[in-house]
This record gives C-alpha cells, structure tokens and sequence, in this order.
C-alpha cells in the first residue's frame, strides 16, 4: 500500500499548511546567525575563554547528543558522560599507539556504537525506567574499567592526551582547538536540526509521547528506542573525543555519575527537546562552574544545579527555550494576531 | 566449609541490606508510582550527620544517632511532600529527573556542611565476632540478617493480615476509589514516605558502621537496590526481595573466585544477560491501560 | 495486503477475548463489508472496544481469529497489521501535545514506505523523496479536514474537536484499507458531531477505505454508517442496515434497556 490514492488534484491557493519556499532563507538566517556567534570568542575574548568556547562546542556535541535520547525519546540515560568517557579513552588509547585523528574518530564512532548496542539492546526492548538503571551500571563498569587498566588507560590519576593535529592546526593552541571543535559541532548540530524533519525524529516524539499511538500507526518502538540510545552515544564519543583533545587530559571524575547528571541539568535547563536548548545547557555546563569560581563559591556550583534540576523539572518542565517561547506567545497574544499560523 | 561459608555469610548479610532498602523503594513505589532517586542520599543524611554529632559536636552516640533518623524521616517526606506530588499528570520519568536533582542537591549540601573526606562510624557490633561451625559471624551480621527478617516479615504482616494494609493497598490500587471509600490516602502516603526515611536511615547507618560513611557511599549501594527490584519487579514483594539477597550472594561469590575488582563486572554482566534472556512479560511492568 | 480501489473485507471468527476471570468478548464472528462504514453499537461494557483492539492488534486474543481480505492476521503483533493497513484511532486522543499539528500528522506516514534510519539521519536523496511525497499525503489530508490553517499550531493550543480531527488526520495520511475509529465524536457538541459525520463521509468518499466506527449516538450512526453490528456483554447481537438493527427489539432492550417504538 503506498499513497497512490492521494492524486487527488490539489485545490492550489487553498494551502497555506505547509510552507515550502520559506526553508532555504530560513536555513540562510540560521546558518548567518551560527556564523556570527561562532566568530564572537576568537574575536573579543581572551586565549583563556576561548579555550572555554572550544569546551562548550565539545559538550554541545554532548548535549545534543541527550538531547535526542532524553528531549526527543524521552529514555533517560544517566551514561552519558561515560560514553563521552569511551570516547576520550579511546581517543587516548589510539593516539598514544599514534594514530591520527580520522582513525582516532573511526575508532571512537565504532566503539561508541559496540558499548552503546551492549546496553540498549537487552535494556530498551523493556519499558519504563530500566534504561536509566543499566546505565547507572555502565557508569559503574567504565569506572572499574579505568581503575584496573593503569598501564593502557592511566588509571584514577589520568592520563595526557596527545593534541588533535588537523593540517597546521594543533588543538593545544586555544583558537586552533576552537576551529577545530567548531566543523563537529556545526555538522552535529545540522544533523540534530534535521532530525526534526525526518520520520526517524517524529517516531522518537510519538514513542516519547504516547507509545501505543506509535504502534498504531506502525512504529517500531523498542527499535526507534534503540536508534535513538545509539545516536547518542556517537555523539557523546565524538564530544569525548573533542574533549580529550582539547583539554590535553582526562580522569575517571570527568565522566563518573556526577558529570552525566550535570549534562542531564544542562539539557533540561535549556529545554529539552530543542537544539537551543541544548547549545544553552552546553554553555551553562562549561561557563557555569567558571562563573562560580570566579565569584569565589566553587562549591555552590553542585547546589545550584541540583536545587534546578528539580525546580526547573518541575516549574518549567520546558526550559529556558519553552519559558523564551511561553513570553514570544504571550506578546503574539497581545498583538492579537492568532490566526497567524506562523 | 570455611572459606566458602564465609563468604556466603557475607554475601546473605549484604544482600539483606540490599533487601532492606528494598524494601523501602518497593513500598514508596506501590504507593506513590514513583521511584526516588535519592533515597540512598537520604539515609547518607541519616548516618552522616550522626557522625558529625557524635564526632565532631560531642553529642552522645544514641542522641546523635536519633538525630540522623530524624532528619532522614523528615527529609524523605519533604521530597514528597514538596516535589513528587507536585509532578504534573502525562510526564512520565519526571520522578527520576526531579530526584536526580534533589541527589545531587543533597550530596553537594552535605559535602558543604560537612566534608568530602570518609570517616569510620561507629562499629555497631562489627568488632564482636563468634565462631560458628567454621564460620566466623559478627554481633553486626546477625543485626543485619535478623532486622531485614523482622521487618520484612512485619511489612508482609502489616499489608496483608491488617486492615491498614488493606487500605494501603487499596490506595496503592486506584487512590481515587480508596478515597472514596474512607482511606485518608495522602494520611498514609505521608506515613509511607515517613517509614521509608526510616528504612533508609537505618540501612545507611548499618551500612557504615560496616565500612564508613562519607556523602557517597550509598549510591553504589542504591544502584544495586534498584536492579535487584528491577530485575524482580517493582510490583512484587517477595520476588524482588528474595533478588536483593541472591544479588549480595553472587557479588560476593564473584569476589571469591574471580578477584576483588570483579564485583562490579560481574553485575552488569548480570543485568544485560538476565534483562536479554528473561522472557518480556515477565520483567516488563504492568502495562499501561490499553486504547 | 489491499489495493488502492478495492479496500478490503474485514472478518472475525469466533473471536474470544479474556481479561483474568472477565470475557471480554464471547465467541464473535462479524463480517464487515469491503469499502463500507460500519457502525459498532451497543450498551457499555458490550465490547465494542475490545472488538476494535482485537482486530488492531492491542489485545491478546484467547480464541478465533481476524482476517483482512484473504489475508489471516492473528498471529501479527499491532505494528505489522498497521503496516498491512490497518490503523485505528482512539478513544481518549493520543497526540504529541507539545507538537504541531502537521508533526502529528507526518508520524501517520509511518505506514508509507521509509527509507531506513541512517538514510534519514543522513538526509540521502531518498530521504527527500518520501519527505516531499509525505508532506504532499498531509496536505492533502489537512486540507480535506480543513485543518490547513491550523498546520503549524501547537496541538495543545487547539480546541478539543479540532484535536480529534488530528488523530484522524494521522490515521488517514497513509491511506490505510481498514479504517477503526473509537468513539471520534466523544466530547464533540451536536455541532461537531454533524460536522464530523460530513468529514468522515467526505473522506471515505476520497479514500476508498473499509471503516468501522464505534459510537453511541444513534443518528450519527444512522447518518453515517450503510451497516451496524450490535455487541451485548461481549456476545454478537444483531448485524444488518441501521434500519434494521436499531428497529429490532433486542438491541432495543440492550441498547435503550426498554423497546423503544417511535426512535426506529
């Protein structure tokens, strides 16, 4: 059965649902307004908040990679910093064997993908909050994993990574590791925004939003479920793998269960399910506890997340970007223009 | 005998700690459909503040440890009180999220208040050991063993000899009938999350009067917990217990034969093989009500 | 599998649904004519409900079997008889709430076919075809349920009857041969519900489909439907034209609990 019944002639004119046409200047705007932000560190900012730029491009990688499990698919991982964690071990492990960063990254994708079918397969042809349980495990495992292999992965006291050099850049210059992080984390983003366009994107929001309606219509469920887990974890190896090569080092509490709830904090701060939302939760994840010390309470860093964690979850279970667009719609309201199908 | 019967004593007295708490999460999910993610930080707040009393502020032991329960108690039913009910209907796994704030909230508090570093607790028992039948057992492991029977048993008692166990079930069943037929069900939900304070408080202060206490040491243990129930059922009541206590054994029996860093190894590799094998409709929790 | 004009026969037999200790439905053949709008009538608690679940798929069956044109489905789980064209609706509406309405209706073309996931992820060409060939099916049906303006508000922005119209809009996108709706003018207002039997009459008249709707409401039923099946406590009552179901005593005795004379 395919749509061959729908050749009904279209009554043109009448139709204004789907705007076409409007796509390739909105893409224009949007890929003008990355360009623009994108040029703000390396232009007004010193070596030093550039070097927290190229983190925040790292963790948006990491972040949307979340987001399209937790904001898209609604499974709840609390893993993710640990398969940023595969990734930046990997990383260390092939460069310190000296391969470069295309095998680097063809090794990170590959046992990303291995780690996450381990965890998903058996785990998310189960329901509710199984998920979120085995990755507290795998959490667990990496962390074992590191501290009984000193001599391959440098155990609890870490281990220097080798800097990602890509032709004349060298990522332990600040603006260079910038430029380099800047190319994954566009694609990465292109990719998440077009997800949203995809049947693959909508079926992760039907299984997000009402699983019997899914299977009504035909998804497959417990696969898009398992899709889903397996984007993410390549997108949390290839932000480990940009963060092991912009930092220079990496330890077991960069990935434990304490930084996957903080990613977890990012993405719902932001607002879950947007890709804005998850470039807000990779700054605040980054700038965040740099705002902290500057203020002299490095401490307060962990309360603060925690208490909004839960407040925000509660208060506006959309974010940042549902609370910016609650105020658009309430101006649009004012202007009593709600016909508008914009 | 010796060696194995040892290490079966050890892994039954843990796994009767995981059953314990168990316990806890099981009645807090049977009455409130929710899982508390930071129920093992609520009792690190029991046993850590009795530390700090005690320790640190030269309160006598018993008050000190009275205390912590206390504040355990009081704290789980405020996460209830002020978070779980306020969780808007049609978003499922906000539960999870919210506590997960309120974990790491609670352990970045107490690290404050307190400290980072781990201290020894008092041993409750654990330096009292007799030999029996080759085996040596401490005043510790018979605590653990006997409170996780006693209170197991009395819970099965009280939910099913009982007419309060019948209404906590019927509330557990559909609050809204249980209300109308006279069950004051937030009286008894409160009274729940109370209890599981409790449970919580003194599971973590046996725990730590059996290693030591700092502001994580329960999550490895929650972990454990909560796969126990998982793979039992969340449900259930006696399945999930009786996991809780083999989990403890096959921990420990790992240890034995493969090494001491094989623990955690070994049950991941459990979970993924019993979560791929075991039939769906066994694991999977009830179904949501259909069309 | 069915073809674009002739849609499918839609059969049961001896169809045995159990909850626990309950029978759901006792021993029930019906036969639902291809191409046509079937009604399924009777009191609550007759299983007109579980008679649709059974044949989508969202219950066990204890006994008997389902078949769609020659085609037996019993042993096929909800999605792969989605996928041989039967899609239903529901009787509380699912939707994606925080989505717009022309997402909700694009997840419907699940049925079409997709190009696999890496395809889509990596936006190939084919992933632009069905995505062309998929907005096309959900214009098309947004403008036949004069949904168009609304396509790109947010569902639960959306006054309730509009919100009904969406599932069915999702369920239609694909053309499916067997159309199960559940109640769709729950809720609606007399309004509505006239607005909606046009609708739905409209699309069929569009979309050569078999459709089965549950309802209550006796003249929608009578306008809408060329044959009713009446459900008593789970057991087959009465099958034939509205005029002649709703004018036998029986059904009148279970459906109105007395036999009312002047209403046939």
């Amino acid at each position: 059965m395919t749509g061959t019944t729908m050749t009904r002639p279209r009554r043109d004119g009448k139709s204004p649902a789907v705007g076409k046409g409007r796509g390739v200047p909105r893409l224009l705007t949007r890929v003008a307004v990355f360009a623009v932000i994108a040029a703000v560190p390396p232009l007004f900012f010193d070596d030093y908040w550039v070097f927290m730029a190229a983190q925040v491009l790292a963790f948006a990688v990491a972040t949307l990679g979340l987001d399209i499990l937790y904001g898209r698919t609604g499974q709840m991982s609390l893993a993710h910093a640990s398969f940023m964690g595969v990734g930046a071990y990997t990383t260390y492990v092939m460069s310190s064997y000296g391969y470069g960063p295309a095998m680097q990254l063809a090794a990170v994708i590959g046992v990303a993908l291995i780690a996450a079918l381990v965890v998903s397969v058996p785990t998310l042809r189960l329901s509710g909050m199984r998920l979120a349980l085995v990755t507290l495990a795998f959490g667990e495992l990496l962390a074992w994993a590191i501290r009984n292999t000193t001599d391959l992965t440098g155990g609890t006291q870490g281990a220097s990574v080798a800097p990602l050099l890509i032709g004349r850049l060298d990522s332990s210059e600040p603006l260079h590791a910038y430029l380099i992080a800047l190319v994954p984390a566009a694609i990465a983003t292109a990719f998440a925004v077009h997800l949203g366009r995809t049947q693959l994107g909508r079926r992760m929001l039907a299984v997000r939003d009402s699983e019997l309606a899914a299977e009504s219509v035909g998804v497959a469920v417990a696969r898009t479920k398992i899709t889903a887990f397996l984007l993410s974890a390549v997108y949390a190896g290839v932000a480990g793998w940009l963060y092991a090569g912009i930092t220079g080092f990496i330890a077991p509490p960069d990935f434990d269960l304490f930084a996957s709830v903080y990613l977890f904090v990012a993405v719902v701060i932001g607002g879950a399910g947007t890709v804005l939302g998850a470039w807000l939760g990779a700054s605040y994840v980054v700038l965040m506890p740099e705002v902290f010390t500057l203020a002299g309470q490095p401490n307060l860093y962990p309360i603060v997340g925690g208490a909004l964690l839960a407040i925000v979850a509660l208060v506006v279970p959309d974010g940042i970007v549902g609370l910016g667009r609650n105020v658009w719609r309430r101006i649009r309201g004012v202007r009593g223009d709600e016909e508008e199908s914009r | 005998m010796g060696d194995l019967g040892q290490i079966i004593l050890g892994g039954i007295t843990t796994g009767s700690l995981y059953a314990l708490f168990l316990l806890g999460v099981l009645i807090v999910f049977q009455v409130s459909k929710s899982m508390n993610f930071a129920y093992g930080q609520v009792g690190m707040i029991a046993a850590f503040s009795a530390w700090f009393f005690y320790s640190e502020q030269g309160l006598p032991v018993p008050v000190a440890l009275v205390i912590g329960v206390l504040l355990a108690v009081i704290v789980n039913s405020a996460i209830d009180f002020a978070a779980i009910r306020r969780i808007p209907a049609g978003r499922p796994g906000l539960d999870l999220v919210v506590t997960l704030g309120i974990f790491l909230l609670i352990t970045a508090v107490m690290q404050q208040l307190i400290d980072a570093n781990a201290h020894t607790f008092i041993s409750l028992g654990a330096d009292t050991r007799t030999e029996v039948a080759g085996v040596v057992v401490s005043m510790s492991d018979g605590i653990v063993i006997g409170l996780t029977v006693v209170t197991v048993l009395a819970a099965y008692l009280l939910l099913n000899r009982t007419s309060l166990g019948t209404s906590l079930r019927a509330s557990a069943e559909d609050a809204g009938i249980a209300q109308a037929a006279g069950v004051n069900v937030r009286a008894l939900r409160t009274a729940t999350w109370a209890v599981a304070g409790l449970i919580a408080a003194v599971v973590a202060i046996l725990v730590a009067s059996r290693l030591s206490v700092d502001a994580f040491y329960m999550t490895p243990f929650l972990i454990k917990a909560f796969i126990a129930g998982m793979i039992g059922g969340l449900d259930r009541f006696w399945l999930p217990l009786v996991v809780a206590v083999a989990l403890g054994v096959y921990e420990s029996l790992a240890v034995y034969l493969l090494g001491a860093s094989a623990g955690t190894p070994a049950v991941f590799l459990l979970i993924i093989v019993v979560l791929a094998l075991v039939p769906k409709r066994f694991v999977n929790e009830r179904n949501e009500v259909r069309a | 599998m069915s073809t674009a004009t002739g849609a499918p026969h839609v059969r049961t037999e001896g169809l045995t649904v159990r909850y626990g200790a309950f029978l759901a439905l006792r021993d029930v053949t019906v036969s639902l004519p291809a191409g046509g709008i079937s009604g399924l009538i009777g009191p609550n608690g007759a299983g007109k409900t579980t008679l649709l679940n059974a044949i989508s798929g969202f219950t066990p069956i204890a006994e008997g079997s389902v078949h769609i044109g020659h085609r037996n489905i019993t042993a096929l789980g909800t999605r792969r008889r989605a996928l041989a064209g039967v899609v239903r609706g529901f009787q509380t509406v699912r939707l994606m709430e925080r989505e717009s309405v022309l997402t909700n209706v694009l997840v419907g073309t699940e049925r079409l076919p997709q190009p696999n996931a890496l395809a889509q992820f990596l936006a190939l060409p084919s992933q632009w075809r069905a995505r062309n060939r998929d907005m096309a099916a959900a214009t098309e049906v947004l403008d036949l349920l004069g949904l168009a303006r609304q396509a790109h508000r947010r569902v639960d922005e959306l006054p309730f009857a509009s919100r009904r119209l969406v599932e069915v809009a999702r369920v239609l996108v694909s053309s499916p041969s067997v159309i199960l709706l559940d109640e769709p003018a729950a809720g609606l207002d007399q309004e509505g519900r006239q607005e909606l039997a046009a609708v739905l009459t409209r699309v069929h008249e569009n979309h050569p489909s078999t459709m089965v709707v549950v309802e209550h409401d006796v003249d929608l039923v009578k306008s809408l439907c060329s044959y009713v099946i009446a459900l008593d406590s789970g057991a087959f009552l009465r099958d034939g034209t509205p005029a002649e179901v709703f004018g036998d005593r029986q059904v009148q005795l279970a459906y109105f609990g007395r036999a009312a004379s002047a209403d046939a």
